[in-house]
């Protein structure tokens, strides 16, 4: 129990730095303005066996979320939820969800802010780590981060092109996000043992490249983290000629009727005039 | 018919075309303020057939393009093209008033990120593809038709009006980490001096399984 204690309180001291960041991290501008904000939940630890994941309204003990047998390497898709306290915790898979969780973690999500919730190192030592998701990349730019999910490599060093994402990033860890130019582009990893995969990076996009143990060597995972318009276009839409716009009706007809009434009456005029007047 | 009675019809020719002139200019006098057009109102759409799309998750970075839309609560129903930038850097608008189009710098609908689909609320004289547009309601539904058959559903979450001049371009084209679509038209007063709205109507839309 006092190990379980000691994992919860590193747990939520990890989550420390990643809540202050949230505070000024990029948001979703639409998000914010409608009060919600986003939650993926992933298992990166390669020795520790599928678990169940919940996901708790603070001091609800009934589960907002449940994913059930979630295996090494699982990413689940972004949630939406109501920006509040939430608890989330880890059972072994198949668990009664009343036993006490495997690990769990306090999670304070932010109006229009993304979080990832990753079980990360080896089972011995798993730890929940609730990583603040960036929203936003400098116009025409990509973000990419790294996080090293191998045991069998322990140091991992990760390049973009040319350009080094992550060097000798430990297992468990988390490399902060980098900019980069997008493209089609080699990203290798190198651990003892070398891999490479060639992906398709657009402007405005957001990415996180899971590290994982697999079949043979490592395994390079292409996750997108949020995208927008590569380039936002400037200003709003000239999406109208105004043929429904409320408008003046055309004076036309009632022209025409002054015209008409001014000719008949002056017709009319004219015939007084010349018209010689009766004898009687 | 003696001169007595031209003489009479005369006056009496005077006498009206003396009262339809002042109708006349009583009427032109009573048409300075714009009127409202009215349009007949539709009938919704039935709900398209075709497989529906999974909901985008993070692992999927390719979806098929957007090719057709259709929204049944409004009577929508459009093939989309292709929009680009203009040369000023705004956004291109679909060539023909009648036609929706999706922004080739934007995701794809059914990805992950803000995909936006632009369409005109008016031609010179009648209504364009998106004039119903700021009659949609949240939980309303929209598909888009993809290249390989699929639809992705959306649910409306927020119809918006902005003035054009504080356009939120970070909340409708910026990053987002689910798969979410934009609608835009135009709205608001016209400008006849300019010959353009003074405002956008903007509809926010999250997928749904």
């Amino acid at each position: 129990m006092k190990i379980l204690g000691f994992i919860r309180w590193t747990a939520i001291l990890l989550a420390m730095p990643a809540l202050l960041l949230g505070i000024f991290g990029a948001s979703s501008a639409s998000a914010a303005s409608s009060g919600i904000g986003w939650v993926r939940l992933a298992h990166f630890s390669p020795n520790t066996p599928a678990v169940d994941v919940y996901l708790y309204s603070f001091g609800d003990s009934s589960a907002e979320l449940v994913l059930h047998h979630v295996a090494y390497g699982t990413v689940s898709p972004y949630e939406s939820l109501s920006a509040g306290e939430y608890t989330v915790a880890m059972r072994p898979a198949g668990a009664a969800p009343t036993t006490a969780p495997a690990i769990s973690a306090s999670l304070a999500v932010t109006a229009g802010h993304s979080y990832t919730v990753a079980g990360l190192g080896p089972e011995s030592g798993l730890r929940l780590a609730v990583l603040d998701d960036q929203l936003t990349t400098p116009p025409g730019k990509a973000v990419v981060r790294v996080i090293q999910a191998s045991l069998q490599d322990h140091v991992v060093t990760v390049s973009y092109a040319a350009k080094s994402l992550a060097h000798n990033l430990a297992f468990g860890s988390v490399a902060a996000y980098q900019t980069v130019d997008p493209g089609t582009v080699t990203v290798t990893a190198t651990g003892a043992s070398e891999t490479s995969a060639t992906l398709d990076i657009a402007a405005g996009t957001v990415h996180t490249l899971v590290i994982l143990d697999g079949a043979q060597g490592l395994e390079i995972d292409n996750l997108v983290d949020a995208a927008g318009s590569a380039v936002p276009p400037a200003g709003g839409a000239a999406t109208g000629f105004g043929g429904t716009a409320p408008r003046v009706p055309s004076p036309a007809p009632w022209l025409l009727l002054v015209v008409a009434g001014l000719l008949v009456a002056g017709a009319g005029g004219l015939g007084l005039r010349w018209l010689p007047r009766s004898r009687a | 018919m003696g001169l007595l009675s031209t003489r009479r019809f005369a006056a009496a020719a005077l006498g009206a075309g003396l009262l339809v002139t002042v109708a006349g200019v009583t009427g032109l006098a009573m048409t300075r303020h714009p009127v409202a057009a009215h349009f007949d109102t539709v009938s919704e759409l039935p709900v398209p057939v075709g497989p529906i799309a999974a909901v985008a998750r993070s692992q999927d970075v390719k979806a098929p393009l957007p090719v057709a839309l259709t929204i049944p609560a409004i009577g929508v129903q459009t093939s989309l093209v292709k929009l680009g930038l203009t040369a000023a850097g705004a956004l291109q608008v679909p060539p023909s008033t009648t036609v929706a189009g999706w922004y080739t710098g934007s995701p794809r609908p059914g990805a992950i990120g803000s995909a936006v689909i632009a369409g005109h609320i008016d031609s010179y004289s009648g209504p364009g593809v998106f004039f119903r547009l700021s009659q949609l309601r949240p939980g309303d539904h929209v598909y888009v038709r993809r290249a390989d058959g699929t639809l992705a559903v959306f649910r409306v979450t927020a119809v918006r009006s902005y003035a054009k001049n504080q356009f939120p371009t970070q909340a409708v084209y910026g990053a987002t980490p689910d798969a979410e679509l934009r609608l835009i038209t135009c709205g608001g007063t016209f400008d006849s001096q300019t010959g353009s709205y003074l405002g956008n109507t903007v509809v926010f839309a999250v997928q749904v399984g």
